[in-house]
Formats: C-alpha cells, sequence, structure tokens
C-alpha cells in the first residue's frame, strides 16, 4: 500500500516538474532573437505576406496564449508542423526515434554488462593487478571527450581493422543483420562513455558491502560465493549506481547528439542539431520536449528501482 | 571419547609493512559435544579471531601462522573451500554480534532461512520447507515471520531469526559472537535463556565468545580467558568465578560492577594493554600487581593446576595463599546526604516530546505518532548524580537532547536555576550554554580526529571567552587522570578509555553546572569502565557538578547514582533515592529491569510472565506497561493512567499501592536473599 503511495506521489512530482520544463523551454525559444516569418520567407518578403504568415502561426498573440494553446496541443499529440519542411512534425521525427531507440537500447545492454562485471572483478580483486588496471583505464576513458573516443573506435575497426562499416547509415530496406553491423560502433561508444563513472560507483559500493555483516553471515551460513554475490552483495550495491545510472540515461540523450554526428547516424540526435540549425521552432520544441520526458522518466524508474531493492525505504522513513 | 572440536597451539597474525604482527598466540581448548565453553577478555584480546576461524573464515587479512584446528579429528585449516562450505551453517553454524546489520536487509527472513536450509539440503523427512520455517520460528519463540523484512521486526527478534537459522540444520557446534551485546538487559536474558533450551533440546555443543562474565555464568560450562593474544587461564565457570587463579582473572572480575556491592570488593585491574610495551615474558606483566623480575622474561603458558583448570602464571600458587591471608576491609564511606532539601539547580517539568510535527493531514484522521516521551517531571539536585534508565527506545536520550536544547519540546518546560531556559540551542545565551554540558557515548565520534587534543579542549575555553592561565589545560588532563604529554596526541592515538576522559575533561573545563552523560560507559571495556566510574565520583565531589546519567547498565547506576529515574515508553515509572530502588525496587518494571540484570554466578533466571497480556492499553491513555506487567491487576491498568503514588524519596506512577508492591517485593527478596 505505502509502496503504490510512494510511487503515485513521486509520479505526479514528475508530471510538474515536465510542466515546469515546458514552460522554460517555451521562455527560452521566445527569447532567441530573430524573426520566425522573416527566416521562413527570407528578407524580401513583402510586410503583407509577413503579416499573414505571422497569423497563420498565431505570432501575433500574446505569449501566455500561445503556450497554453502549444501545451495544449502537445497533450492532444499535435506537436505541429516542421517549418523548414512543412511536414507534421510527428512525421518527421517517428522514425528518428525508432533509430534512436534502437541505438539507446543496445547501449543500454552493452553498458549494464561493461558496468557490471569489471566492477565485480575490481571489487573482488581489490588491491590487485587487475583491479589496479581497470581503475587506470576507466579513469583514461572518464577523461576522453565522447567525440574522440568515437573517432578512435571509428578508426581502429572501420579503417585500421576494417570489420566493421564507417558510416551508421540505415534506412527502412535494410536487413536487421546490417542495421545491427552499423549501430554496433556508435552503441559501444555510447555504453564506455556511460559505464566509466558506472564501474567506479558500482566498485566502491560493492566494495563496501562485501566487508558488511550480511555478507559475512552469508558466507559463514555456507552459501557458495555465487549466491553470496548474486544474492546477497549486488541487490545492495547496485543501489547507489541505479542513480548513476539515472543520470548516464541523461548524458545518453546528450551523447547520442555527438555520437550520430559522428556515425552520420539518421537518429533524433542528428535531427535536434538540424533543427536548431535552421531554427525549426516546433521541431526543437518537440525534440527537447521528448528529452525532458525520457529524462525525467528515467529517473522515475531509477527511484521505484531503488524503493523495490530497499524495502527499508518503504517504510517512508 | 574424542572432542568434537580441538584447537591445538594456533597462532594468528596478520601482515604489516615490517613484519607479522602476532594478534593470537599458542591457543588450545576442546569443546566436547553438548558443552558451552565460554572466551572471555576485553576488545582487542583476539577472541573473534578465533571465534570466526573455527569456521575456517579469516576476518581481514589475517593468517594462521601454526597450530591446526580439530573438528572431529580433520583439520579445518587443510581442507578447501568447497568442504568448508559444506560444513559452515550445516555441522558449524554462526551467530552474529549485531543481528540488524548481519541480515540481509533487502531479502525477507524466511528466504533467507530457506536458502540455508536447501543449500545443506537439511530437510528432515516428511516435512516441507515452509513447515520447517514455521517450525525453527516456534522453537525460538517468534510467530510465523517468514514475510517480513529485517527492518520490520525488533532487535531481540532479529537476534532471535539468527538463531533460528543458525540450528536450522541441526548443527554440532554453534559459534557465538557477543549475541546479546546490543539488545536490552530483559531482552538478553530472554535470548540466553533461548539458548540454554535449545542446547538441551538439540544437544549442540556451544562457543560464546563475550567481554560479560556475568552473561556467561548464566551459560557456559566452561571458559576460557584471554588476554593479548594469549589464553591465560581455563576453568569450569564456577570455579572462574569463584576462585580464579591468573591475577588477570581475578582483575577482570574484580572490575565487574555488581548488583550486590556498591563498593567495589578489590582492585580492578590497572593500566591498559599496550601493544608496544607487551615485554618477551609475560604478556600481563606490566599490569599484574603480584609481578617479579622473572615473569618479565619468562614466557607463560597454561599448566595444568587442578582438574579441567590450567592456568598461565607461574606464581599463581603464591598468589591465592598471599590472598587467603589478606582480609580487605571495604571502603565504607557513605557521604552524608544534607538534611534540608537544597534548592534544586535543574527542573523539568511537564515535558512532552515528540520528532515529528504534527501535520493538518495526520491531525484529520488522528494517525499522529505518539510523544516520545509524555509528563516528564523531575529535578536535579547540587552536586547530585540522577541516573535515568529504561530499555532501549524509552526516550532515555531524547529527554537529554530536550534538556541540552537539541530538541525543543511539544510542551512543558526546561528550568535552570529557577529561570526557564529557551527551547532550542540558538535561542540559549552563551552563559546557558557553558551550564550544559553533554558527553557523548562514542567518543571516536564525539572528538574531532583532525585536532589536537590542546585544540580540542581550547576550543570550549575560546568560545565561551573563559580566561585560562597556562595551566588550565594541563590540570584539566590531571583531572581526568592524564599527563600534559597527551596535549599534542590527536584522538587516534588515544585508546577508547583515553578519549572518554578527553570529552569529560573538556565537558568540565568549562566550569558546567550540570554534566550530561549519555551511555558513556557503554563502549568501553570492564576495566576501563570501572576506572572511569572512580573518575566520576572523584570528580562529583571536587567539581560538585550535577549529572544526568543514562545507563542501560543498573549495576553501573548503583555504584554512581544517587537517584534513579525509570522510564518505561517515554513514561517516568519511577523515581527514587538509588538505595532504597535497588533494595526494595516497589513499581513491577523496576523490579522486572532488577531481575534481568546478571549476577555473577548461576541465578537461574526466569522472566516474568505478564499477568494479563491481553489487556494492553488502549490509545496511550493507560499505564504503557499494561499487558506486559506480572502484576497487572485488571483492565483498569490499560484505560485509566496509573495514579501517581508519592514514596520516601520519589514517587512511583502504578494502580498497585505501594504498601502491596512492598509487601510483595519482601517475598522474593527473601526468596534471593536464600541463594
Amino acid at each position: 500500500m505505502t509502496i503504490l503511495r510512494l510511487i503515485v506521489s513521486r509520479t505526479l512530482l514528475s508530471v510538474l516538474t515536465l510542466l515546469l520544463v515546458s514552460v522554460i523551454i517555451f521562455l527560452i525559444l521566445e527569447a532567441l532573437p530573430g524573426d520566425v516569418a522573416t527566416r521562413i520567407l527570407g528578407r524580401d518578403a513583402t510586410a503583407k505576406a509577413l503579416e499573414v504568415l505571422r497569423s497563420q502561426l498565431h505570432l501575433d498573440q500574446p505569449a501566455l496564449s500561445r503556450y497554453l494553446h502549444w501545451l495544449v496541443d502537445l497533450l492532444r499529440g499535435n506537436l505541429g508542423v516542421s517549418l523548414a519542411t512543412g511536414r507534421p512534425v510527428a512525421d518527421v521525427l517517428g522514425p528518428r526515434i525508432v533509430n534512436t531507440l534502437l541505438l539507446s537500447l543496445l547501449a543500454f545492454v552493452i553498458y549494464l554488462v561493461l558496468a557490471i562485471v569489471p566492477a565485480i572483478i575490481q571489487a573482488t580483486h581489490r588491491g590487485g593487478i587487475i583491479d589496479n588496471a581497470i581503475s587506470v583505464l576507466t579513469l583514461l576513458l572518464l577523461s576522453l571527450p565522447d567525440f574522440l573516443l568515437a573517432t578512435i573506435l571509428l578508426f581502429t575497426f572501420a579503417v585500421a581493422v576494417p570489420i566493421l562499416p564507417a558510416l551508421a547509415t540505415v534506412s527502412e530496406a535494410s536487413s536487421w543483420q546490417d542495421t545491427l553491423r552499423a549501430i554496433i560502433l556508435p552503441a559501444v561508444t555510447l555504453a564506455i562513455m556511460m559505464a566509466v563513472y558506472a564501474i567506479r560507483v558500482l566498485r566502491d559500493s560493492l566494495i563496501e558491502v562485501l566487508r558488511s555483516d550480511y555478507v559475512r553471515l552469508a558466507e559463514l551460513k555456507g552459501l557458495g560465493a555465487y549466491a553470496v554475490l548474486w544474492r546477497h552483495a549486488l541487490p545492495n550495491a547496485i543501489v547507489p549506481a541505479l542513480n548513476v545510472t539515472a543520470l548516464n540515461l541523461g548524458f545518453l540523450i546528450g551523447g547520442v547528439v555527438i555520437v550520430e554526428r559522428v556515425f552520420s547516424y539518421p537518429g533524433f540526435g542528428t535531427l535536434l542539431i538540424d533543427a536548431l540549425q535552421l531554427r525549426d521552432i516546433p521541431l526543437i520544441k518537440a525534440t527537447v520536449m521528448i528529452s525532458a520526458v525520457v529524462y525525467i522518466a528515467a529517473n522515475l524508474v531509477a527511484d521505484i528501482c531503488a524503493i523495490l531493492l530497499q524495502p527499508r525505504l518503504r517504510a517512508g522513513q | 571419547m574424542k572432542s568434537l572440536m580441538e584447537v591445538r597451539d594456533l597462532g594468528i597474525a596478520y601482515g604489516r609493512e615490517g613484519g607479522w604482527i602476532d594478534v593470537v598466540e599458542g591457543v588450545s581448548f576442546d569443546i566436547e559435544r553438548g558443552e558451552t565453553f565460554g572466551l572471555v577478555g576485553e576488545s582487542g584480546c583476539g577472541k573473534s579471531t578465533v571465534a570466526y576461524r573455527l569456521l575456517g573464515y579469516g576476518i581481514g587479512n589475517n593468517t594462521v601462522r601454526t597450530g591446526q584446528i580439530l573438528f572431529e579429528g580433520s583439520d579445518l585449516l587443510k581442507v578447501n573451500s568447497r568442504a568448508l562450505t559444506r560444513l559452515r551453517g550445516n555441522r558449524i553454524a554462526f551467530v552474529p554480534q549485531n543481528p540488524t546489520t548481519a541480515l540481509s536487509p533487502g531479502m525477507r527472513v524466511g528466504s533467507q532461512i530457506r536458502e540455508m536450509i536447501a543449500k545443506h539440503r537439511a530437510l528432515p523427512d516428511g516435512s516441507t520447507i515452509e513447515s520447517r520455517i514455521v517450525e525453527l520460528f516456534a522453537l525460538v519463540g517468534l510467530p510465523d515471520v517468514s514475510r517480513r523484512y529485517p527492518h520490520e521486526l525488533s532487535g531481540g527478534q532479529q537476534q532471535r531469526v539468527t538463531i533460528a537459522m543458525a540450528v536450522a540444520c541441526n548443527p554440532d557446534l554453534l559459534v557465538l559472537d557477543e549475541p546479546t551485546t546490543g539488545l536490552d538487559v530483559t531482552t538478553q536474558r530472554q535470548i540466553i535463556q533461548l539458548l540454554q533450551d535449545l542446547k538441551n533440546r538439540i544437544g549442540m555443543a556451544m562457543l560464546y565468545v563475550t567481554h560479560d562474565l556475568a552473561l556467561l555464568a548464566q551459560i557456559a560450562d566452561r571458559v576460557g580467558v584471554m588476554y593479548a593474544g594469549q589464553l591465560v587461564e581455563v576453568a569450569s565457570c564456577d570455579k572462574l568465578l569463584s576462585n580464579p587463579a591468573h591475577p588477570y582473572s581475578r582483575g577482570l572480575i574484580a572490575s565487574i560492577p555488581t548488583m550486590e556491592h556498591s563498593t567495589a570488593r578489590s582492585r580492578g585491574l590497572r593500566g591498559l594493554l599496550r601493544r608496544d610495551q607487551i615485554p618477551a615474558g609475560c604478556k600481563f606483566e606490566p599490569r599484574c600487581d603480584f609481578a617479579t623480575a622473572a615473569c618479565r622474561s619468562t614466557a607463560q603458558s597454561l599448566v595444568a593446576v587442578g582438574e579441567r583448570h590450567s592456568v598461565a602464571c607461574m606464581h599463581w600458587s603464591d598468589i591465592n595463599a598471599r590472598d587467603a591471608r589478606q582480609t580487605e576491609k571495604p571502603n565504607t564511606t557513605i557521604p552524608a546526604r544534607p538534611d534540608s532539601k537544597p534548592e534544586s539547580v535543574l527542573s523539568v517539568d511537564d515535558l512532552t516530546l515528540s520528532y515529528t510535527k504534527p501535520d493538518i493531514l495526520s491531525r484529520i484522521f488522528s494517525t499522529a505518532r505518539p510523544p516520545v516521551a509524555r509528563n516528564i517531571s523531575f529535578d536535579l539536585l547540587p552536586g547530585e548524580v540522577m541516573a535515568l534508565v529504561g530499555e532501549s527506545g524509552s526516550g532515555k536520550s531524547t529527554i537529554a537532547r530536550a534538556i541540552s536544547g537539541r530538541l525543543p519540546p511539544q510542551s512543558g518546560s526546561v528550568k535552570l536555576d529557577g529561570k526557564l531556559l529557551q527551547p532550542t540551542l540558538k535561542l540559549r545565551p552563551p552563559e546557558q550554554l557553558r551550564q550544559i554540558q553533554y558527553i557523548f557515548q562514542n567518543p571516536d565520534a564525539s572528538l574531532n580526529p583532525r585536532r589536537t587534543i590542546r585544540a580540542i579542549l581550547e576550543r570550549p575555553l575560546i568560545h565561551f571567552g573563559i580566561e585560562a592561565e597556562p595551566t588550565t589545560l594541563e590540570t584539566a588532563l590531571e583531572n581526568v587522570g592524564l599527563h600534559a604529554a597527551y596535549l599534542d596526541r590527536f584522538p587516534e592515538q588515544l585508546s577508547g578509555g583515553e578519549r572518554q576522559r578527553i570529552a569529560i575533561a573538556r565537558a568540565l573545563l568549562v566550569n558546567p553546572k550540570i554534566l550530561i552523560c549519555d551511555e558513556i560507559l557503554s563502549a568501553l571495556d570492564v576495566s576501563v569502565q570501572a576506572k572511569i566510574i572512580e573518575l566520576l565520583k572523584a570528580l562529583k565531589q571536587q567539581h560538585s557538578v550535577s549529572m544526568l546519567f543514562i545507563s542501560h547498565d543498573l549495576a553501573v547506576v548503583r555504584q554512581l547514582a544517587d537517584r534513579v529515574a525509570v522510564l518505561y515508553r517515554g513514561e517516568l515509572m519511577q523515581v527514587e533515592d538509588a538505595d532504597a530502588l535497588l533494595n526494595s525496587p516497589l513499581h513491577p518494571y523496576t523490579e522486572m529491569l532488577l531481575h534481568a540484570a546478571p549476577d555473577l554466578r548461576k541465578d537461574n533466571y526466569e522472566p516474568s510472565v505478564p499477568a494479563m497480556p491481553e489487556s494492553r492499553s488502549t490509545g496511550n491513555k493507560g499505564c504503557p506497561l499494561a499487558g506486559r506487567c506480572p502484576r497487572q491487576i485488571g483492565t483498569i491498568c490499560g484505560d485509566s493512567p496509573p495514579p501517581l503514588q508519592a514514596t520516601s524519596g520519589g514517587f512511583i506512577r502504578c494502580h498497585i499501592s505501594t504498601r502491596q508492591l512492598a509487601t510483595q517485593t519482601f517475598r522474593q527478596h527473601r526468596d534471593r536473599s536464600q541463594i
């Protein structure tokens, strides 16, 4: 009962946050210099034509009414019409989101493996050569900018040892094998960038937990090393890493923008850059809103996982 | 017949830069089938290190250097890890010190027992795993709590769960590492009783590790006394307690505050164990009253001196003879109490305390939690030590917080010298802050590790703008029995007892009227405890400072307190002069507490049975003890608040008249003195 209440209250809080985000997005875009109508029609447009376009886009109305208009449309699922292409934003966004979702999903799966396995190896071989080697490696990767890592991977696996395609160009016609081959390099890049910090957090919390009384008792109960690790140590050690993972998903959104650019992947990130360059405001609003939804949802999920893993939190303490 | 467990010449060391440091040396003992062997000693003596090794487990990075651990003839130090996991839990089981941290927090307690039974395939024929778990819970006196998480159980219940788990596979040997240390006196006794009961029913052997000889007296058949990693004496429990042979055993026993004597019978231990000053010969030599030059250079090992009694001391027979001639005169200076009643220095009036402010929602649905403490009133006289006793969660520290200004009361007032104290620290003027000083339970946490002792002691002087002479700090250290060289040390270079002395010195430096001591002895070893008690007694006379002494240990209270206030679930049950209270407790709850405190001999404790377990206090209106009280007279106890009855030195809150209570206690008192 209490757990349901907790989840409901967190969800309501998340919705409230999103509403706030929508206000901020609207205000920022409002503050951008330049006139949208001029931008669309060009400098040579007549005053009359500009007037007509402005009233078409409701630009002549006060800001508050435009905001509410936008919000209501948003809730109805109407994202507006892209200024640059004239197509509905939903149609432009749809396939790109699917592509990015595919990439993120693969990156996330690789991330889980990349974060958990080295952390376990480090925590169980604390102070050894492997532990130190992984620590140095994670620190190195942590200080590497993501586009550089992407470029290094690209050079290594597509140029020096050409086993994977350099350009991640996919279309609806590509077979799933080709798609997988195309997105593996960007996915690995993203996964590494996310994992390096999580490894460090998980290693430290795992070491802490392995020293705890309940792990010792589990060992003294005669449980095997595997059972002690997976049943008693990891579920408790993973909680601090969950928050990092939620933050990482935020990074993932930023990361896809850069990584997709490097690999020329037709995803959400490249679309966002294009939208910004063309000042395609309905498209920008929609993409930024979607990023915010993803980010807040990720944090909500992490919170709920933490509550589920730690029954003590459910008591509402 | 062969012993179940034989430890032979066990030597354990841990590696450090520049070599090995021995933590356990030449330890040998046997445990027979069905026998309870106690291992006792002060912190750091290596007793837990030995205990864990009986399960083939090493704490930290220590390594076995010599010896054998023979379990049914096979050496646990030589078997592989696979064989060890088959033994652990199954044949040799473990009960941890702190069940709150030892149970997996995210796992239901039933599953934690289930995985153990499943791992060792220890399900008796004809029962399902569910029925077996319920059976185990019943065995330790719990209802079916298998669906509960550890945090939903009380400390005592958690410890019952770990015991149920430990006996799940019917082990031959149970290793217990201080299993009752964190528990209340009454719970402690219930657990000891449970263990005894299990031992009789299942017939397992036990290794019981503790620092508490009085508890060991209740359960152990034989006891090994450890000092600095060595066994110095092994004897039957009765013999050790009645006639200890080794000087360390004698000192240890003498240091234990007991309920019977308010003044120490003989000298406790002097000095401290210092690992850097251990001589080549007897390790106890620097602290031994009977040491000779030969002791310094001659290493001592256990020598049989009687039937199943061995001692590691070359002078044990001389000491025994000398002791017989010596007749010690007990120190019987009872400080005369002034006849006229002086003005109280602190008066607490009708205090009600709560940690949560009731918000509107909980007020509407009347779901607000009851306050942590209710209707607390007492006075503290100048130079008086008032003990505040009660089980954990009874509100002792909460009251201390309110007096010191760290918790604004919901209602009621605290007066210092007749002047009303502001509810919060921020509102109190410095002068008032200076008058009340607080000493915390754990000196490790209350002293800044990055400051020298000098800086720590100077801080309050500077803060309160007190003029200090050059010798002020040195005198302050002298007052607590430390010399000036300590000023330039850091807290981590001091032992726990020394740190607590620093905390006391710091509190006294600003010349307070009231010292609040919050369980200041519970983190310390008995020999150190005894010295701090002596120190506090001396300080009380020199500085005429009043103390509010919070403790769960009634034996310590007897040594120090003038008056005692007994708390139960946030309500004062009784306030009384210490002697009167301890001799004839009157209040049923006080009686329960006194009854549960272990003596230094087997006292055949039987728990008090609630008279009316179903009749609890309704809506916090009645007596909080209703439902648990062994003398409950009817539903009136749960329905209406117990009336306040004046006694010779204070009051009690009870529905039974004091006269009736007094005559009933008399019977029990007589029974006790006949033992």
